[in-house]
């Protein structure tokens, strides 16, 4: 008996489709959950959903090195959803045209500073190299900050924990600094939550309103191809 | 049969900026280079974008959950980087505390005043 349901887990292991299954089934259990929470700003879906898969692999003592090998059949779909981002892009550009002159004014220190703020604490507490790459794209969404990393020569977990942190704590920023600095415009805070806390700031600024939604996303995609064009080439220029 | 076909230009884009990458040695991932591709080719009217939009709009709302696979590893990293564990928080929080901070000010600063519309009346109280 026991032999056959060794058996069954080694099968089931060995297809992709079971780590597919896990993903959906804890990232929809997530979505619920926070749902019913009253999707607290503290805690994205993914977070959860990311705990429930660790629990589950922990709990079934499955090793995490067969997990990402199933795994990275969905991660597959990064690539063509990457490119997809293009398409809300192409439809900003009217956004972009009206206002270029305070994007261009602002865009570039914002994101080189959403960089380099925590490159210099993390530097000065004495991070490692690879922890600094890692931390270097923090507030580039997710699917451009993985191609960052992958040239810088950081490790994915640190950046995806960075990140969810990063964004987590940009939209705790913004709640917190706007009303202290008497700033309202919508306009300016969804460019914040973009800027600085990418995906999950955007889906904040998407509540607040439509307009704080769309300056959210252009902040977060201009911030992202920013970063990719310029972060790598400092990277060589400064010889790490 | 329009998620197909904008399936198969998203995919096309992908590939094109992967051999772009791979052409020009750049050091951008093809993602962001296929990015910038569609937009251009969207800007020059190439390829429809109702279809590109039907296939990009649902993976877009899927980017978080096809990110999970790289978060779940965050749990299982600790002993890597032990003891930078202190520099990485205090890196990421007032790091970006002050980066929106920052950020803040400089869209104050830069932006003009709101046409009108959504600025909530403060001074009609």
């Amino acid at each position: 008996m026991s032999d056959a349901l060794v058996a069954v887990r080694e099968a089931l292991l060995a297809t992709p489709l079971s780590a597919i299954a896990l993903t959906l089934a804890a990232y929809l259990a997530a979505l619920w959950a926070v749902e019913r929470l009253g999707r607290p700003g503290w805690c994205p879906a993914v977070l959860l959903a990311a705990l429930l898969v660790a629990a589950t692999l922990w709990g079934l003592s499955i090793d995490v090195a067969d997990y990402r090998r199933g795994a990275d059949w969905l991660m597959l779909l990064l690539g063509p959803a990457t490119v997809a981002l293009g398409v809300p892009l192409y439809q900003q550009l009217p956004h972009i045209r009206t206002l270029w002159k305070p994007l261009a004014l602002s865009l570039p220190p914002a994101a080189a500073l959403a960089s380099c703020y925590s490159l210099a604490l993390a530097w000065a507490l004495g991070a490692s190299p690879e922890v600094l790459a890692s931390l270097a794209p923090k507030s580039v969404t997710a699917p451009i900050a993985l191609g960052i990393v992958e040239e810088l020569g950081g490790s994915v977990p640190l950046l995806m924990g960075g990140l969810l942190l990063t964004g987590v704590m940009a939209t705790l920023a913004v709640s917190l600094l706007a009303p202290a600095l008497g700033i309202r415009d919508h306009r300016i805070l969804g460019f914040a939550l973009g800027v600085n806390g990418h995906a999950i700031g955007t889906v904040r600024a998407f509540e607040m309103s439509p307009a704080a939604g769309a300056f959210a996303s252009l902040g977060m995609s201009l911030t992202g191809i920013l970063t990719a064009l310029c972060l790598p080439l400092a990277w060589r220029l400064l010889g790490l | 049969m329009a998620v197909l076909r904008g399936f198969l230009w998203l995919t096309g884009v992908w590939l094109a900026g992967e051999t772009l990458v791979v052409l020009l040695d750049l050091p951008v991932s093809a993602g962001v280079v296929g990015m910038l591709l569609m937009t251009i080719l969207l800007m020059l009217r190439i390829g429809r974008l109702d279809d590109i939009a039907a296939a990009g709009q649902p993976l877009i709302g899927l980017l978080a959950m096809l990110i999970m696979p790289g978060v779940v590893g965050v749990f299982f990293v600790a002993d890597d980087f032990a003891g930078q564990w202190l520099a990485v928080a205090v890196a990421l929080v007032v790091g970006t505390l002050a980066s929106v901070l920052t950020t803040l000010l400089l869209m104050r600063r830069c932006m003009p005043a709101e046409p009108d519309a959504d600025a909530p009346p403060e001074s009609r109280s």
